[in-house]
């Protein structure tokens, strides 16, 4: 469903991704891991199309995310790192503005609310002013804006960051649930609790893969060591641009 | 165009709610009151009609309005890192600088309605033979520059916020564009080129008030403002489609 392509990316003199290239399937979780400055944010904002790679391609269902811009943005839902918000909406006028926004039709908007609602936990919170939610039902108020639109792509940029066990526990729930029709991209450093759903885990070194494991592949134990050597090992320098 | 109305309903919204709005309008509405309280005693017995006085009074005032409701645009959005989400949603550069310009133009049309009020409640008591009624063409063609020239300047003032996080910066850099930039342009091609004087004549800004007030209109004059807002609005979807390359 989703094919990178041989991306890469620069912010000035400084190269910040190197040739990436994977795919993922409907149904996968991918997990994105790797130090701080790894690439792992700019990854996924290139993928939300907020940002343009210098070189390669990225489809979604073989549309363009370069070429139709518009159509790519309409099957993907995007959770930002610092989780932003209008503080000053209620959270149910929150998801209803950005169901509207991500043009779903007028008779679904109400439905669409009340679904996501459901499954983020936030039912009974539909009324609460975003100004008074703590951090963590920020961030599920965030995922269930992600989720609203049954969106082909879901891309979560640190989703775990900043929660405690229940609020993880709830938004993995509310994931895996959505991941039933979405290929699934998310990044964290919580690489212990993402094994428990993901179905891959790319590590990301110096912005590029330096490994593409499968999770089925690997005892639990096994592969957490790996990815734990990939992780402790001097970090790769990131290079000038050719 | 669904895309502009929900942005539009969302923006409108924010301005309800804002201390960026009301105490701009309040404001607004004093200096203007002050103004044409002042351009009335100044010219009491002068053929001056009394829309001419509403639409001089006003239109000094309007960059300033225009750069303080549009400096929280998509400053504010940056700063909170919502543009994030909007320029990850399925609409256009193009569809959310209209949304938001709209907004902005609505909250300046409401202003001007507002300010109508200052001559209705002020004339019965300062100069009683003015009160001979203006009529609704003359007041409309009045409003219709006020509001062309007020689309310059939020146009000018939505794109100059997409260059900053802070608001702050973004109203003083609207302010210096809206304010000094047609007034040294002006001052610029008389001092420079004084043989184009006559040519230039026509585009001291208070002069097209006065001239739509009084019915003389001008298809230049409506095609340099309608120009002008569009240049900049597309310059702010290019400032907006941009910010995808610099991150």
């Amino acid at each position: 469903m989703l094919d990178v392509d041989h991306i890469t990316f620069s912010y000035g003199a400084r190269r910040i991704l190197t040739d990436i290239t994977f795919d993922v399937a409907p149904g996968e979780i991918i997990a994105v891991t790797g130090r701080n400055g790894a690439g792992k944010t700019t990854l996924v904002k290139i993928l939300a199309c907020l940002l343009m790679q210098d070189a390669g391609t990225v489809r979604l269902q073989g549309i363009d995310a370069l070429r139709r811009p518009v159509k790519y943005r309409r099957g993907i839902g995007y959770l930002s790192e610092h989780s932003p918000l209008y503080s000053d909406m209620t959270v149910e006028e929150y998801l209803t503005y950005r169901v509207r926004l991500k043009g779903e039709r007028a008779l679904r908007v109400r439905r669409r609310v009340s679904e996501t609602l459901a499954i983020s936990g936030l039912s009974g919170m539909h009324d609460t002013r975003i100004r008074l939610l703590s951090h963590g039902y920020r961030k599920r108020v965030s995922l269930a804006d992600a989720l609203s639109t049954h969106p082909r792509l879901l891309l979560l940029d640190d989703l775990l960051a900043g929660l405690d066990r229940p609020q993880r526990k709830a938004c993995a729930a509310a994931l895996v649930a959505a991941s039933s029709r979405a290929s699934v991209v998310v990044t964290g450093h919580e690489i212990d609790e993402m094994l428990d759903w993901c179905t891959r885990v790319m590590v990301l070194d110096g912005g590029r893969i330096a490994a593409l494991f499968r999770a089925s592949d690997f005892e639990r134990a096994e592969l957490t060591a790996r990815i734990d050597r990939l992780l402790a090992g001097p970090p790769s320098g990131q290079e000038a641009p050719a | 165009m669904k895309a502009i109305q929900v942005i539009w309903l969302r923006e409108i919204r924010a301005f309800r709610g804002a201390f960026s709005c009301g105490v701009p309008v309040a404001a607004f509405l004093a200096v203007y009151g002050w103004t044409f309280v002042m351009t009335l005693r100044n010219n009491e017995g002068s053929v001056l009609q009394i829309q001419s006085i509403w639409g001089l009074s006003a239109a000094p005032w309007l960059p300033i309005l225009s750069a303080v409701l549009t400096m929280r645009l998509f400053a504010e959005e940056r700063a909170t890192g919502m543009i994030d989400l909007l320029m990850s949603a399925p609409i256009r550069e193009r569809d959310l600088v209209l949304g938001k310009f709209f907004s902005a133009m609505t909250v300046i049309a409401v202003t001007l309605g507002l300010s109508l009020l200052v001559p209705m409640l002020l004339l019965p008591a300062l100069s009683a033979p003015l009160l001979a009624p203006a009529s609704a063409a003359a007041i409309a063609a009045t409003a219709f520059i006020l509001l062309l020239q007020a689309s310059v300047w939020c146009a000018a003032g939505t794109m100059i916020s997409v260059l900053f996080r802070n608001q702050a910066a973004a109203a003083v850099s609207s302010l210096i564009v809206c304010s000094a930039l047609p007034v040294a342009v002006y001052a610029a091609i008389l001092s420079w080129m004084p043989g184009l004087r006559a040519q230039v004549a026509w585009m001291p800004l208070l002069v097209h008030v006065y001239d739509f007030s009084t019915g003389l209109f001008s298809t230049a004059v409506i095609a340099l403002y309608v120009a002008a807002t569009l240049f900049f609005l597309f310059a702010c979807s290019k400032l907006l489609a941009l910010l995808r390359l610099r991150g």
